[in-house]
């Protein structure tokens, strides 16, 4: 009762410092900017439309923005990526503000920052500017940004929101932006009040309130710096291209890694590598609290990276996580705790597409360096190549302790989007890393 | 003919069972459907007078043709006769009825000894024990969570059913086909079968973990077939002793069909599921049986998978072929 109460006071209580503000602020002041931004942006803004060649339909909408005299506009990779897998079943068509259409053609994309430049059938156009704060890195927390886009295909809207700094736990870097984007909006322009191109409108958090991402304006003015011819649009060439830009993205990933040291975390008589990098978000869960009591105990943390890259609808890679289990006998017998231990033993792997993957293949053997620091394992190694990217795969790891019958550490290391040199080395070093603890 | 010694007809089935026996005091006995014969068949495909048995002069047994559209048959033969001489141990076909005519001389096998079988209860509820037991310390072995009385009865209560079930299968066979249940020896098979199915399940198992080779546990419904098709034989077998190769290859020809069916099932799930297939039940460390590998060896072997996985790049997507086959590295 007391908690009911507490919270129905605080809400009554921001309500009444709202009212405060309203009064002692002149009322226009924060949505006549608004104003004047969409006014100045609303000739730059389209939205982008993947039509389905033989219906005439959309199959899937996003925005854009004019950022150069030519027709050249940035958008989401992933606003595109229909068209880009497949050219000969759809294609791209822009909608401006004013109710004008056009067909578009794609220059370049980048799988990495998710961004796609894609060029209008007509010159002359106003056109927005980067925000030289924002490619210098140096916007200010609580800046307040604007972005713009047509959320959900019911109009072009204008969104205030808060410049919040990047994602800290992000491998790729990403702005924070506290605004309600809406799906439709991707690949629309976040903008300062100076109505300078500040971010992209990419993603937002689901189960978080206006938990929005953008990606930072230097990655656009990056792409749109180099010099591209169009995009040859055969198949193949463009599987090379998606697959040539992950294993450039996943080779630096796994450089930074290689540079790491592999912190050592305990579980009971074990210790086991643990989250290398500052990008990595862990969790810690345990069986303890179960009714009934549990007959093992289990401790497990699991530590996963912010680094999917979306490719296509049903393909999303370049994830990694790292899995370790604890469990210890309460009351089960050898037999019984091996039972419960196999319920741990698996790869935690994301999903299988027959069409993007190859059956997976396994090694497995018991695995014993024979020196005192380190228990004797049994090791999984499993594997499956992308069917469509040369070069790339999806290695998962899986190790459990075998020197004692009645206590175990499981731990599983799983790379997505990954060399296979790259997965090699970082699973070696993984493994030498299960040790006993000092 | 008056003083003449009696003969018997049987009627029997195709296989030779005695359905019905008539003793005749006579030198001439006429069949057919009519009400005007010794011997009145109710078969539709018997003429209203089909045949007649009779004696000739060196007191032998013949059965001759009357007036029948369908005529007389030797047993199963399709050589159409007029007269058929009857020794007593063939039989005729009129219609659709078989036939055996013996006389009185007919000779019979000699008698067979009563046994007494003292082991035979004794053995078979030790059987019946010993599979509930295995089955019961199954469920205790893999049980990791609270135990539970339903977590064992009920597990065991279904395969009480399930044998008595298939028992009862057996015998209601066995009944018709040789006219005796044989109830011990069909239970006797059954338990001994289903407790080598069990031992040979868990034994799998354990073979796979302790020996480090995935084949046994995804492979093994092979060995269980077999095992069906083994103890399938044997009731077969119980049922009467003949026919046995005959037997023998219907069983087996099942069982091969099982196993293909089983194993093309298998390759397409594998082509269009992701089965990763590995060891998935670990057991107590104490039971590996094969060497360890040095980590450098392990990530030699796992470096191998490479090329494997780049030829498979380019098969069709679900498509069946050599990488399917799930076999140990």
């Amino acid at each position: 009762m007391t908690s009911v109460a507490a919270r129905l006071c605080c809400l009554a209580l921001g309500a009444a410092l709202g009212l405060d503000a309203a009064r002692a602020a002149p009322p226009e002041n924060l949505s006549s900017v608004a104003k004047g931004v969409y006014a100045a942006a609303r000739p730059r803004l389209l939205q982008i439309r993947t039509l389905l060649g033989s219906t005439e339909r959309q199959s899937s909408i996003g925005s854009g923005f004019l950022v150069s005299a030519d027709g050249s506009a940035i958008t989401n990779y992933h606003v595109v990526s229909q068209y880009v897998l497949e050219p000969n079943t759809y294609r791209l068509e822009y909608t401006a503000p004013d109710g004008e259409r056009g067909s578009l053609k794609l220059i370049a994309f980048d799988i990495a920052n998710d961004l796609a430049i894609v060029q209008l059938d007509k010159a002359g156009q106003p056109y927005f500017e980067f925000e030289k704060r924002a490619l210098a890195d140096r916007m200010s927390r609580g800046e307040r940004l604007y972005s713009m886009g047509n959320p959900l295909d019911v109009g072009f809207t204008i969104i205030e929101g808060t410049y919040n700094g990047k994602v800290e736990r992000s491998y790729n870097d990403r702005i924070h932006f506290s605004g309600a984007l809406n799906p439709g909006m991707s690949g629309g322009p976040a903008v300062s009040s100076g109505n300078r191109v500040v971010g992209v409108n990419v993603s937002k958090r689901m189960g978080g309130e206006l938990m929005s991402f953008l990606v930072p304006a230097r990655f656009a003015a990056q792409l749109l710096s180099r010099q591209h011819a169009p995009v040859a649009l055969s198949p193949e060439a463009i599987r090379a291209e998606i697959g040539r830009q992950i294993t450039q993205w996943q080779a630096g990933l796994y450089k930074t890694l290689s540079a790491q040291t592999l912190p050592a975390r305990t579980f009971g008589p074990y210790q086991a590598p643990d989250s290398p990098a500052a990008w990595f978000s862990c969790w810690g869960r345990t069986n303890a609290e179960q009714v009934p009591k549990p007959r093992a105990m289990l401790q497990s943390t699991t530590c996963n990276t912010e680094t999917s890259l979306f490719v296509a609808g049903d393909l999303s890679t370049g994830q990694l996580r790292v899995a370790h289990s604890y469990a210890k006998s309460v009351d089960l017998n050898d037999f019984q705790f091996a039972a419960f231990l196999s319920g741990q033993f698996r790869p935690s792997w994301f999903g299988w597409n027959r069409k993007r993957h190859t059956r997976t293949r396994c090694h497995e053997a018991f695995v014993d360096e024979q020196v005192k620091e380190a228990p004797p394992l049994r090791a999984v190694w499993c594997a499956r190549a992308y069917r469509d990217f040369e070069g790339l795969y999806d290695v998962s790891l899986l190790a459990v302790t075998q020197d004692r019958a009645n206590e175990a550490l499981v731990t599983r290391l799983s790379m997505h989007g990954v060399s296979y040199d790259n997965a090699l080395q970082l699973g070696k070093r993984f493994l030498a890393e299960i040790r006993f603890a000092r | 003919m008056p003083g003449s010694s009696p003969l018997w007809i049987e009627i029997v089935t195709r296989h030779g069972h005695l359905l019905q026996r008539h003793r005749f005091e006579r030198d001439e006995v006429r069949i057919g459907r009519g009400y005007d014969n010794d011997l009145i068949l109710d078969d539709p495909f018997v003429a209203p007078r089909h045949v007649r048995i009779v004696r000739d002069g060196n007191n032998a047994l013949a059965a001759e043709e009357v007036e029948s559209a369908n005529g007389l048959y030797e047993g199963d033969g399709k050589q159409r006769a007029a007269r058929i001489a009857l020794h007593g141990d063939n039989s005729i076909r009129i219609g659709r009825t078989y036939l055996r005519v013996r006389d009185a001389a007919h000779a019979v096998a000699a008698e067979r000894l009563v046994k007494a079988r003292p082991w035979t209860w004794p053995l078979m509820v030790g059987l019946v024990i010993a599979l509930v037991g295995m089955q019961l310390a199954s469920t205790w072995l893999h049980q990791t969570t609270e135990p539970r009385l339903a977590d064992y009865a009920s597990p065991a209560l279904a395969f009480c059913f399930a044998i008595a079930a298939w028992i009862a299968m057996w015998t209601i066979l066995s009944r018709i086909f040789s006219g005796r249940a044989r109830v011990q020896r069909n239970l006797v098979i059954a338990v001994s079968g289903f407790l080598v199915l069990l031992v040979f399940y868990e034994l799998a198992e354990l073979g796979a973990f302790a020996l480090s080779r995935r084949g046994l546990t995804s492979y093994r419904f092979v060995g269980l077939w077999l095992i069906v098709g083994f103890f399938t034989f044997l009731h077969l077998r119980a049922m009467s002793a003949a026919h046995s190769r005959f037997k023998a290859g219907a069983v087996a020809a099942l069982t091969i069909a099982a196993l293909g069916m089983q194993t093309l099932a298998g390759l397409q799930a594998r082509a269009t599921s992701d089965l990763q297939s590995y060891v998935r039940r670990l057991k107590p460390p104490e039971f590996r049986l094969v060497g360890t590998q040095s980590e450098t060896r392990f990530f030699a072997a796992a470096e191998g998978l490479k090329t494997m996985l780049d030829r498979s790049r380019t098969d069709q997507p679900g498509e069946i072929d050599e990488y399917a086959v799930d076999d140990d590295d």
